[in-house]
């Protein structure tokens, strides 16, 4: 009978298996790179840690397979050793603990050299190459529970590297914690490259000895490792040496222990990683979240201050021109609230600059409005805002994520103000167009001025005839009243008439030239969010995703 | 000291000698209240720490809690097993504790010991998991109450579990003398390491079993320190010796026996030999049994034995004990840092809503267009002058749909202080929590509540809104009160409650640095001159400027209040695993009353 190793027997050939654990591998170093500065650290130091070994041994020989003899102080690892070489080897002893140092037998010795150098064992035996052992590198560890701190030291760093495991344990401390707390337990995703020797089974009754067996195997089932082989040995007095030797076999003839081993390491890592994704990320930021942003941002860059200022300096400027010519000139004296903000400037630069309203590039940066400071409940209610946009964004992700998401959220906080500012001062307010009723009105202004003025001199004419005696025409009269009059007061008349018409056409004006301005500005706001804030945050769901993925290939 | 040799000994009156396993109480006649305790001041005070010890908690995650909780649970097992009845009866008999590595052979030792089959031994590891104790006939009365290692049920059958004790008599064994077969103290049964540490904790002596093949396995010589540490008595017995490596083994084994400092404990040998019936055969065994033959004949050397490791476990009392006060001491001071550094981000908090509300800056944007609005539209006038105005005012409200005046500032004002406290009360939990996860102990603690404690309570936005409405009631209540008192100006007299409310309500937020007097609100609102006087008189008012500050304390001991319970959620997570000072206090007066009675 021959016993293999365990393990998944699927179909898939030795390329099918490489082609998978390299795409795992790929699939780590993705985990790795998105991880940095997003996943506990530990957690991504095993996983890069992993990554350079995976690569490491892969580029290293492929045609070896390493097995070590890991167990504790006196279960025989030494003599186990020695009888699998057929050579006297290692030196086994009966003052504990013996073995200090690992050594290596290599059946084939071509090409192990760089392997061994990478194991780090000094001490290497090269043995004639046997046709069914040919490529074992056999390992004999130091033990792992002595009062030797060292030896357990290099049995872990030996354990993390090797192809195969053999444990070999002994009818006396097959139940030790020391082997399965530590070690048999933490490797219970390792079942595929596992063999355990039950060894110094001379010493038991021989009746004994299927109990015994099968007791180890319970302890093992209870570890999680079911399936792992249990082979009963005796090194000194030979028996069962052939089954663990066809053992070694199998796991040399395929050549893909260090694929299983990898894989599972993988699977390892992929447990370890599966508590830091969850279900998927949302596809996109909550709208009402975005709407709640852009409201808040509205509110801190002031735009229904600059909306009541558009509303007021689109009534000053529309009486300005349409107003009674007479009494207009005080308008001039009084400033435009706009250019008080210093929002008419940045108008006229954009315009002059020969710009789109919607190049806001080409404004100066410089580019200040004249808007008051924020105050505290702007402030606080755009960082409330920041806050409830992350956690929407986090809904139902598992924890590094909320913090992350609401630190993406907040990045470029302090970027915010300025770009309010900038953005508010290269918004086209929509005031530099002057309507043409405007115009229109402000002639019709000029004519019934004109009329009033021109009966006004007429008048005048009259009343200079009539001071200096002369004889003075009669003015055509329309009804009683003369025509010099009509003109006069029926041109003010008419004046302030059309005045007070152009008022309040211009508040109406004012009040769509307000609302058109506040929907560009909050245009404007959408465009500052949206880079200062909603892109940061879609950029970690991204890398969210993106993780997710990696960690659903790893896991494969 | 007594001797311990007879087995009907002659002893004073003492009362609590075992009583039958399941008998009732006996009625003691007339019991003297305060009952003279056996073993003295000294029990009276181990009986002190022993209650210190078992109350006092070490469960914030700090370097050496995890030390503490197990020495401390250890104590008390150990003052319970060992010391306060082997305190009180020191004529007891000698309690032997075969402790060692699995699969060592310590049921098959005592098995040849007393010539029986009284514990199972096999192959199967861990083989003993409950244990055994074997005495003589006549000294069962010792063990078959709970004077012992009271926390083990008696059964004369077969122990199945790790809460019973298997009580064996053996007339071959020599009385005086008791051996407890314990479970292993390094198997993969996580409850037999534990029992085993109890046991050994329990004996007067050990009889320490480990093999040619163990002896230098780092599990045992932990335990050994321990032994060592505490002047336990010990005898080591090396087992299962391939046979001529005897000299080899046992030399290295001396030495690292003189390594540990435990030179003195004598050092047995046995090879690896044959079972005969399961038993050792007693060519093999006899020196170990001669030597437990004498020390039960020569009870001056078994009272030396008793007392030095009674001696050597009181001794060990004080750097253990004086350890569990450290680390209280130090739980208490983590927990105090804990606790300051959430008051700290809370303190904050309010100082911020403190300064958001002073600056003037809640005055700006909403508040202020709303302000203007009502003052700008002679709304505040309206409201202000006449009767017939507010009744109008209803009126239209009531037709129209239009708020009643000064509803609209009232609630900006109100959304604005609530965003103030908001905004204040998520930073403070953010920089709480922060502040907690640079500490392990604070970590664990905020990991141990399902609740996000670096977030807001759910709903602490309604608490503010309803905190702010509440206050907004308060100062109309104010203001009611001020007007029906003799001290008012005649001018809020004059004004109606909700007018002069509202004007209150803007001078709390404007008192300092920001006064919408005339000259800000003409600018800005377009007021007349006649509203202007009017309200340059009216923030100027002496009474308006009182009530301003009064409601200002008002508003500032209501937020404060609100971020209290904000903070309670950190200070209740840490009060309920906190050590508490009265715990550690009461420890270190029970560690010095035991060192006073000594």
């Amino acid at each position: 009978m021959t016993i293999r190793l365990p393990g998944r027997r699927s179909p898939e050939s030795t390329t099918d298996a490489a082609e998978t654990v390299a795409s795992r591998l790929r699939a780590l170093d993705r985990v790795v790179e998105l991880g940095e500065g997003r996943l506990d650290d530990a957690l991504l130091a095993s996983a890069r840690e992993l990554s350079q070994r995976a690569g490491e041994r892969l580029r290293l020989s492929g045609t070896h397979t390493v097995v070590a003899l890991a167990g504790a102080t006196g279960s025989g690892k030494s003599s186990l050793f020695n009888a699998l070489a057929g050579a006297h080897v290692s030196q086994p002893g009966v003052r504990r603990p013996t073995t200090g140092v690992a050594h290596a037998v290599v059946w084939d010795a071509d090409g192990a050299g760089p392997l061994l150098d990478w194991l780090e064992i000094p001490r290497r035996h090269a043995l004639e190459p046997q046709d069914d052992l040919r490529g074992l590198v056999l390992l004999d560890l130091p033990d792992h529970d002595s009062t030797e701190m060292a030896h357990r030291l290099e049995v872990d760093r030996l354990i993390a590297l090797v192809d195969v495991l053999v444990w070999v344990l002994d009818p006396q401390k097959y139940a030790d914690a020391a082997i399965h707390d530590r070690y048999l337990r933490p490797l219970a995703r390792h079942g595929d490259v596992m063999v355990v020797v039950l060894n110094q089974v001379d010493r038991l009754a021989s009746a004994d000895v299927p109990d015994a067996v099968s007791d180890v195997r319970r302890l093992l089932a209870a570890d999680g490792l079911p399936d792992v082989p249990v082979l009963p040995v005796s090194a000194t007095a030979g028996t069962g040496l052939d089954r663990l030797r066809d053992v070694l076999t199998g796991a040399v003839a395929a050549h893909r222990a260090a694929l299983r081993r990898i894989a599972a390491d993988l699977d390892n890592v992929s447990a370890d990683l599966a508590d830091v994704v969850g279900g998927p990320a949302r596809d996109d930021v909550d709208d009402k979240a975005q709407r709640a942003l852009v409201a808040a941002l509205g509110a801190a860059a002031g735009i229904p201050a600059v909306g009541a200022a558009v509303q007021r300096a689109a009534v000053h400027r529309a009486v300005a021109i349409t107003g009674f010519p007479f009494t207009r000139w005080l308008r001039r004296l009084r400033p435009d609230p706009l250019r008080r903000l210093h929002l008419d400037r940045a108008r006229t630069t954009a315009i002059t600059a020969g710009a789109g309203a919607d190049d806001a590039d080409l404004v100066p940066t410089s580019q200040r409005t004249s808007l008051p400071a924020t105050g505290a409940v702007e402030r606080s209610r755009v960082e409330l805002a920041l806050r409830r946009l992350g956690d929407d964004a986090a809904v139902g992700l598992p924890d590094p994520w909320p913090d992350a998401l609401r630190d993406a959220a907040r990045s470029r906080a302090g970027d915010l103000a300025d770009s309010l500012d900038r953005a508010v001062a290269a918004t086209d307010l929509g005031l530099s167009r002057k309507p043409l009723w405007w115009r229109a009105f402000g002639l019709l202004q000029m004519l019934l001025a004109a009329t009033a003025i021109a009966g006004a001199l007429w008048l005048a004419g009259l009343y200079a005839l009539t001071v200096l005696r002369l004889p003075e025409p009669e003015p055509p009269q329309i009804g009683i009243v003369p025509l010099p009059t009509v003109l006069l007061i029926g041109g003010l008349l008419a004046g302030v008439v059309l005045a007070l018409l152009a008022r309040a056409l211009a508040v109406l004006g004012a009040r769509r030239r307000r609302a058109r301005a506040e929907a560009r500005l909050r245009e404007s706001v959408a465009d500052v969010a949206e880079n200062l804030v909603l892109s940061p945050v879609r950029a970690e769901l991204a890398a969210y995703s993106a993780l997710r993925e990696a960690v659903a290939a790893l896991h494969r | 000291m007594t001797t311990g040799r007879s087995p009907e000994p002659v002893l004073p009156a003492v009362d609590d000698a075992p009583t039958p396993p399941a008998g009732l109480p006996v009625p003691t006649p007339a019991p003297e209240p305060p009952a003279p305790s056996p073993g003295g001041a000294l029990a009276d005070a181990l009986v002190a720490l022993r209650e210190a010890t078992a109350v006092i908690r070490f469960e914030l995650d700090i370097p050496g809690a995890q030390g503490a909780r197990e020495s401390g649970a250890e104590l008390v097992k150990q003052l319970d097993d060992y010391v306060l009845p082997r305190l009180r009866r020191l004529d007891a008999p000698l309690l032997t504790v075969v402790g060692g590595s699995t699969g060592a052979g310590k049921s098959t030792v005592v098995n040849s010991l007393v010539r029986e089959q009284v514990t199972p031994s096999g192959v199967l590891r861990p083989t003993t998991r409950s244990p055994v104790l074997v005495c003589h006939p006549d000294d069962l009365r010792w063990f078959s109450d709970t004077r012992v290692l009271p926390e083990l049920t008696r059964t004369s059958g077969v122990g199945t579990d790790h809460h019973t004790l298997q009580l064996v008599t053996s007339a071959s064994l020599d009385a005086g003398l008791a051996f407890v077969d314990a479970p292993d103290i390094d198997s993969v049964v996580a409850a037999n390491r534990r029992l085993a540490t109890q046991l050994l904790a329990a004996a007067d002596l050990w009889l320490f079993v480990t093999t040619a093949a163990r002896y230098a396995d780092a599990v045992p010589w932990d335990v050994l320190q321990t032994a060592q540490e505490r002047g336990t008595a010990l005898a080591m017995l090396l087992d299962r010796v391939p046979p001529g490596a005897e000299d080899d083994i046992a030399a290295h084994l001396g030495e690292m026996l003189t390594a540990h400092g435990l030179a003195e404990a004598p050092l047995f040998v046995i090879s690896e030999t044959t079972l005969h019936d399961g038993l050792l055969p007693d060519a093999v065994v006899g020196p170990l049994r001669d030597w437990f033959s004498d020390l039960a004949r020569d009870s001056a050397h078994r009272a030396d034995v008793v007392r030095r490791t009674l001696d050597g476990a009181l001794d060990s009392l004080r750097p253990r004990t004086a350890g569990l006060a450290a680390q209280a001491r130090a739980q208490i001071d983590a927990a105090a840092r804990l606790r300051a550094d959430a008051h700290e981000a809370y303190v904050g908090a309010s100082a911020e809503v403190d300064e958001g509300m002073r600056d003037g800056s809640l005055l700006r944007g909403e508040v202020l267009a709303r302000w203007q609005e009502f003052v700008g539209t002679g709304e505040l006038l309206r409201t202000l002058q006449d009767r017939v105005g507010r009744l109008r005012d209803r009126l239209t409200a009531a037709i129209t749909g239009r708020p009643p005046p000064g509803s609209e500032l009232t609630a900006a004002l109100e959304s604005g202080v609530a965003l103030l406290v908001d905004a204040a009360a998520e930073r403070a939990a953010e920089r709480a929590a922060t502040s907690w996860r640079t500490s392990a102990a604070g970590t664990a603690l905020l990991r141990s509540t399902d609740a996000r404690l670096d977030r807001s309570s759910p709903n602490v936005r309604d608490a503010i809104e309803r905190t702010v409405r509440d206050w907004q009631g308060a100062v109309l209540d104010l203001v009611r009160r001020e007007g029906a008192s003799r001290r008012t100006s005649a001018r809020i007299a004059a004004y109606g409650v909700n007018a002069t409310g509202l004007i209150v309500m803007i001078a709390v937020f404007a008192s300092t640095a920001f006064i919408p007097t005339g000259a800000e609100i003409g600018v800005a609102g377009g007021t007349t001159v006649l509203s202007q006087k009017v309200l340059e008189a009216l923030f100027g008012d002496q009474a308006v400027r009182r009530l301003a500050d009064e409601a200002r304390a008002d508003l500032r001991q209501r937020v404060d209040a609100l971020l209290a319970d904000e903070e309670a959620r950190f200070t209740a997570l840490l009060a309920a695993h906190a050590t508490d000072l009265r715990d550690a206090e009461a420890l270190e007066r029970a560690a010095a009353a035991v060192e006073g009675a000594r």
